[in-house]
């Protein structure tokens, strides 16, 4: 009797695992953000289940800190998640042959391409094959502070010499510790990159070769040491000394000692989160008057892209398209990632205010004013590691007067010709 | 003898006909010698032959020969990465090592509620070596952290002792040798294994309590230093996490040790070459400093049954 019953069990729960796995297919879904962007991924998702019973996602995501690391393992050693939320760069970074992306346009029947501009679909072909599906594209801008202006009995500045005066009024009328503007070291690399573009109208890698002299770098260069000089962002040493991991964990963001940052656009909500109550988070514009070009770039600021090791590359098609394309999926999502490109999501989302109006502001701001176009190798990790990148090398010996411009500009081009094998 | 005692009697007597004992003990050792083999010697051989390449982990190898160690050795911030660890080795080692005795020292007094000294001054170890403790030190030591508040009661100014390069790295050492618990658990032990006859014999003699320090108990427990300070030599050596997650090896590389370019060309840059080239001259240095002090025993490490011998003759 004991021995029947038994197998009755085993026999009703291979039963019961065998129809699951075959009714079920399992994809992997990756991402990185904040809570705000995980919390509407996952609902996202769960519509998703609901809408595909036959398909379910296992989730992984965390914050940015570490996780191109822990991918870049992944993708090495092809043990990446079918779907996954990617770094513009990554595509020539991991997979520049082709090989670690599958060719979006083979699952164009699942997939609505139509959906997205023909520039939006080149920035992410390379080998040949679409490997990542553009969903945003981001531009540096300026965020200020209104109170900490205010505060200091100004207005938020509109062109470089605003900003320049403005670093003497916070530290006349606010105190030693107070500034107008905080910039990190790949923010001084990026914002002396628009100003140089500005002044010089050229790009600044074309064709895989530095485009700058060593004097037009230290031109540059010396347009963020002025800064540093003139009270108007605090050095290295005192950025950091708070201790913080990044600006918008930063007390001092949060309580209006510094006063503006230089940031992505799709960043504006972290940033404006981060702030206390009594502080007023405003949009910035592009200085004019640095030169006679509108310097600066914007870039796809990440794509979804399926991995060439997913089992189920048609249940990770549609998961990537319902998050981009379907209503139900786009509605979920918000704009947690940017202003969408995807022209069905965005009208959906203006049509049903679903846009953040500062993000929405910011991005129409960044995408009417910038001409110029960017090298993938520029976010390279080499390039742009916190610390141990050759920007953040650059600056920070700038910074702590370890050398001087010219010096600086010697340490840049050196490092930015390896990376670009020259 | 019931019947099914017999049997599996049967059963064993015609198993161990089929192995003999040589390879029953090799059935045993197996599953270490695979997890060898897989997880620590194949490894080991890659990295050294990986180290003699360009080996990049998303472009494979194109080049064979030198080129990584005469990189290692010309490149100005990889000689400053060594000469940071050496600092932070002088530096940390020692103090860690005269500060576990010290306490060790202490606590073998027989002291009221001395258990609980015991606990705490061994807690700091096991939660030193952890991410929330570097995050503590972190936040201790920022600009505006309770360290530069407590001063700033006093009336002085505190320094930016995260981001001076002329403080970093003695913050990182300090975080080190606070996590001294370990080695004092093992010199308190060596302690309590002194003879107390001996203590007994030289206070009649006449010798003060430093004499007998020095001549009695820093001899008796040497073998046990000997041993402290080659594990401390070796984990210095290797520290990754205070640094990493306090000052990721700012400011000014002030505090970037070894361990981490291996890190950041291996796993941030992809460059497994590199970074096995750099393990492999850290190998080196380390087994050559052990060679040293392993030399060095028998000027300095006594051996009871040593001292025995020498009596005997």
């Amino acid at each position: 009797m004991k021995k029947l019953l038994a197998l009755s069990l085993a026999l009703v729960m291979v039963f019961g695992l065998s129809t699951t796995a075959l009714a079920q297919s399992t994809i992997s879904f990756s991402w990185w953000g904040g809570d705000a962007r995980h919390e509407a991924t996952i609902k996202a998702v769960d519509a998703f289940e609901a809408k595909n019973p036959d398909i379910a996602v296992s989730d992984e995501y965390s914050a940015w800190s570490g996780w191109e690391e822990k991918m870049g393992q992944r993708f090495a050693s092809n043990s990446a998640p079918d779907l996954n939320q990617i770094n513009w760069n990554w595509i020539t970074a991991f997979s520049s042959d082709g090989s670690k992306f599958v060719d979006l346009n083979t699952l164009s029947d699942i997939i609505d391409l139509s959906q997205f501009e023909k520039s939006g679909l080149d920035a992410c072909t390379v080998a040949g094959k679409l490997q990542g599906l553009p969903v945003s594209m981001t531009g540096r801008i300026f965020y200020w502070n209104k109170a900490a202006f205010e505060k200091a009995g100004i207005g938020v500045p509109a062109s470089h010499a605003e900003l320049m005066a403005a670093g003497q009024v916070f530290k006349d009328k606010l105190g030693e510790d107070y500034y107008p503007l905080v910039l990190g070291t790949y923010d001084r690399m990026i914002l002396m990159v628009f100003y140089l573009e500005s002044v010089y109208g050229k790009d600044w890698v074309v064709e895989n070769k530095l485009n700058y002299t060593k004097d037009e770098i230290a031109a540059g260069l010396n347009f963020i040491k002025e800064m540093e000089d003139g009270h108007v962002i605090p050095t290295l040493m005192k950025l950091t000394g708070d201790g913080a991991d990044s600006l918008d964990k930063n007390n001092n963001w949060m309580d209006g000692h510094y006063g503006g940052i230089f940031e992505w656009d799709s960043a504006a909500g972290k940033f404006q989160k981060a702030l206390n109550e009594d502080q007023e988070f405003v949009v910035g514009e592009h200085f004019s008057d640095w030169g006679e070009y509108q310097g600066g770039y914007a870039k796809v600021s990440m794509a979804l892209a399926i991995s060439e090791t997913a089992q189920d590359k048609e249940a990770a098609a549609k998961l990537l398209n319902f998050l981009l394309n379907e209503e139900e999926g786009v509605a979920l999502m918000e704009s947690q990632r940017g202003i969408p490109l995807s022209k069905k999501a965005n009208e959906y989302l203006a049509a049903n205010k679903l846009l953040d109006p500062i993000v929405a502001e910011a991005n129409a701001k960044v995408l009417s004013w910038v001409r110029f176009n960017l090298d993938p190798l520029f976010e390279s990790n080499e390039l742009k590691a916190d610390e141990t990148g050759v920007y953040a090398q650059v600056m920070a010996n700038l910074s702590y007067g370890e050398v001087d411009v010219d010096g600086a500009a010697d340490m840049l081009i050196e490092g930015v010709n390896s990376v670009l094998g020259n | 003898m019931s019947l099914q005692q017999k049997a599996s009697r049967a059963l064993l007597s015609r198993g161990a006909k089929k192995l003999d004992s040589g390879r029953i003990g090799f059935l045993y050792v197996l599953p270490w010698l695979l997890g060898f083999l897989f997880f620590k010697l194949y490894p080991f051989a890659s990295s050294l032959y990986y180290s003699f390449t360009d080996m990049h982990l998303f472009n494979g190898i194109s080049r064979w020969g030198f080129f990584n160690f005469e990189n290692i050795f010309t490149s100005g911030q990889i000689i400053k990465s060594f000469t940071v660890t050496f600092k932070y080795v002088l530096v940390t080692v020692p103090l860690k090592l005269v500060t576990a005795l010290f306490i060790a020292y202490i606590l073998n007094f027989r002291i009221k509620g001395v258990t609980y000294f015991r606990t705490g001054y061994y807690v700091p170890s096991i939660l030193g070596g952890s991410v929330a403790i570097a995050v503590l030190w972190k936040a201790l030591f920022r600009n505006e952290g309770l360290v530069n508040a407590m001063l700033a009661v006093l009336g002085i100014k505190g320094p930016s002792w995260l981001s001076d390069p002329q403080y970093a790295l003695f913050i990182i050492s300090l975080l080190r040798i606070w996590q001294f618990g370990s080695s004092m658990v093992i010199f308190l032990a060596a302690l309590k294994g002194v003879p107390e006859d001996l203590y007994e014999a030289s206070t009649i003699d006449g010798a003060t309590s430093r004499r007998q320090f020095f001549s009695i108990t820093l001899p008796l427990i040497s073998p046990v230093i000997f041993y402290n300070l080659v594990t401390q030599l070796v984990q210095a050596f290797q520290e990754f996490n205070g640094p990493y997650i306090i000052t990721k090896g700012g400011p000014l590389n002030s505090t970037r040790l070894v361990s981490m370019i291996i890190y950041d060309q291996g796993i941030k840059n992809y460059k497994m070459g590199l970074s096995s080239a750099l393990a492999w001259v850290l190998f080196i240095i380390l087994m050559l400093l052990t060679l040293v002090a392993f030399k060095s025993q028998k000027h300095w490490v006594y051996y009871s049954d040593e001292m025995q011998g020498r009596g005997k003759k």
